[in-house]
């Protein structure tokens, strides 16, 4: 070892990995944000169908539709290229993965591989789902109804809304490990909250789902 | 209540061309407080001499006799049989060179990843052994000492997704190594000296946060606190870096701390 040592006070060579982590760390806050305010907006329509196109057109009437659709779409791309680099595209790291996964019994370990699978499910059909709405504005109850009671968007809903649930509930716990918002010691709170979140959000979206399966299209 | 247990023992002696991995089978039974260090060496005395495995301290502390157990990256001389189900099987840690059967080589990989992370104390103060050793605060040292603690067993590391994904990621342990000399007064590196060694994907950026690391790790160090808090300060010393008030700053200030 050179003595005295040659360490310098430099600035770091290389800043990448690190700006990605922050960048995941903000689209994947932002829309989990996005996703409960969505959730919500949507759910209104168990207060009724008017108060769902009231909330409707209030957003359009001040252009939020109109802008946030376009950026959570960016968000949405600029979360699937930075997370793309963690997910196993090669056959080797699969196996790897996979065999890892089988033996070590791990419940964090599977929740990430859950995270990895409902992700490729949720960048499908999401990209469906975003583009049929936003190309057929305005947002109203009724035709809301109409899609969701029409095959094959009936099936797409009921997949759709599953994936997205468990994807968000997992990466709220896992962003809050990773950055310590969740501590060792309060991890079995953080566990719980977990599951809370993936009960109640899913409760929530199923009955949305099922009130527009039997509202009136007309 | 004396049990027969079965244990099912991975076989493989690389530098045998002859040989192939494979599974070997021995029944044995179970005495009282029997631990797998036991059980082990009966194996190699009544069953089969050729057995490899490693063990030293038997009292967990030298960290040898880590293996898969169950599928669990673990210390074969601290886990007692009657907390396992009567089958038993025995894998080699992963992602070390295997040695044979049992037995893999930790020590070429932790002396590796030391000089990665460069885990020695970098100090510009001369040594001078005619005075007294400095002070240090009673708190620190023992923060010191709950991260000094790791046994280089490896359990970590074999039971991190990451790792097993990418060959080149540092892992748990070694980023507790940074943890610790981030904590010694006596280092008088800063966080922009750490981020060349861990802030990247090798590094900290690498860990995806699965936390098996924090789960097997049988000394029960405190791994996922002090992976979150070097994740927060490293990705904190890539934003202070992008601000030109704090480069400046970083420029003006003397080398020493
Ligand atoms: C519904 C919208 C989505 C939300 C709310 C969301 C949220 C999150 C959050 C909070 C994380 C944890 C981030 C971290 O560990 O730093 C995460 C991770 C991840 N997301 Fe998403 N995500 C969404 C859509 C997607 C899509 C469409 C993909 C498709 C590529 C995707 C792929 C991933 C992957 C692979 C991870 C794991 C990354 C890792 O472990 O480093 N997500 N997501
Ligand atoms: S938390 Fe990080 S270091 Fe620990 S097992 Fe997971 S990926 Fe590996
Ligand atoms: S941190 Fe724990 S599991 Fe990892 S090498 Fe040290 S003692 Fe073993
Ligand atoms: S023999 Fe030393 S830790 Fe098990």
């Amino acid at each position: 070892m050179p003595n005295p040592p040659q360490y310098a006070l430099q600035a770091p060579t290389t800043t990448g990995p690190a700006w990605a982590d922050w960048l995941q760390l903000c689209t994947g806050a932002a829309l989990l944000l996005f996703m409960w305010a969505h959730m919500l907006l949507v759910a209104s329509v168990l207060l009724g169908p008017a108060t769902m196109n009231a909330l409707a057109g209030l957003l359009e009437a001040t252009g939020l539709v109109q802008l946030g659709g376009p950026c959570i779409g960016l968000l949405f791309l600029v979360h699937c290229v930075l997370t793309a680099r963690r997910i196993p595209f090669r056959q080797l790291e699969q196996r790897a993965i996979w065999e890892h996964a089988r033996l070590l019994k791990h419940r964090d370990t599977w929740l990430w591989l859950a995270q990895v699978a409902s992700a490729l499910v949720v960048l499908v059909l999401g990209v469906a789902h975003m583009w049929t709405v936003l190309a057929d504005l305005p947002i109203t109850a009724a035709k809301s109804a109409a899609r969701v009671q029409r095959w094959p968007w009936t099936l797409l809903y009921l997949v759709l809304l599953p994936m997205v649930e468990l994807h968000v509930a997992i990466g709220f716990y896992r962003l809050g490990v990773k950055w310590g918002f969740i501590s060792s010691r309060r991890r079995p709170l953080g566990v719980k909250a977990e599951k809370l979140l993936l009960v109640v959000c899913l409760a929530i979206g199923l009955l949305t789902l099922l009130r527009f399966l039997t509202l009136s299209v007309e | 209540m004396a049990r027969n247990l079965t244990f099912h023992i991975f076989r493989h002696n690389p530098a045998d061309p002859a040989s192939t991995p494979h599974m070997d089978t021995f029944v044995l039974n179970e005495t009282a407080a029997m631990t797998l260090f036991i059980a082990l060496n009966r194996i190699r005395e009544e069953h089969d001499p050729g057995l490899q495995f490693d063990f030293c301290c038997r009292a967990g502390m030298c960290g040898a006799c880590a293996m898969v157990i169950n599928g669990r990256p673990g210390l074969a001389c601290h886990t007692q049989t009657r907390d396992l189900p009567e089958s038993i099987t025995l894998l080699p840690l992963p992602f070390f060179k295997l040695v044979g059967d049992l037995s893999v080589d930790t020590g070429v990989w932790f002396r590796d990843m030391y000089q990665r992370v460069e885990s020695w104390i970098h100090t510009t103060r001369a040594f001078d052994p005619s005075k007294r050793e400095a002070r240090m605060a009673n708190a620190t040292a023992e923060a010191i000492y709950e991260l000094d603690r790791c046994i280089e067993c490896g359990c970590c590391i074999a039971a991190c997704g990451t790792a097993r994904m990418r060959e080149d990621f540092l892992g748990a342990a070694a980023l507790n190594r940074v943890a610790r000399f981030r904590l010694d007064p006596r280092d008088e590196r800063k966080d922009a000296d750490y981020f060349h060694l861990i802030g990247d994907d090798t590094g900290i950026f690498g860990c995806m946060g699965l936390l098996a690391c924090e789960d097997v790790c049988p000394k029960h160090l405190p791994l996922q606190d002090q992976l979150a808090a070097l994740r927060r300060r490293m990705a904190g010393t890539a934003l202070k870096h992008r601000l030109p008030f704090f480069r400046n700053v970083r420029k003006a200030r003397p080398a020493k701390a």
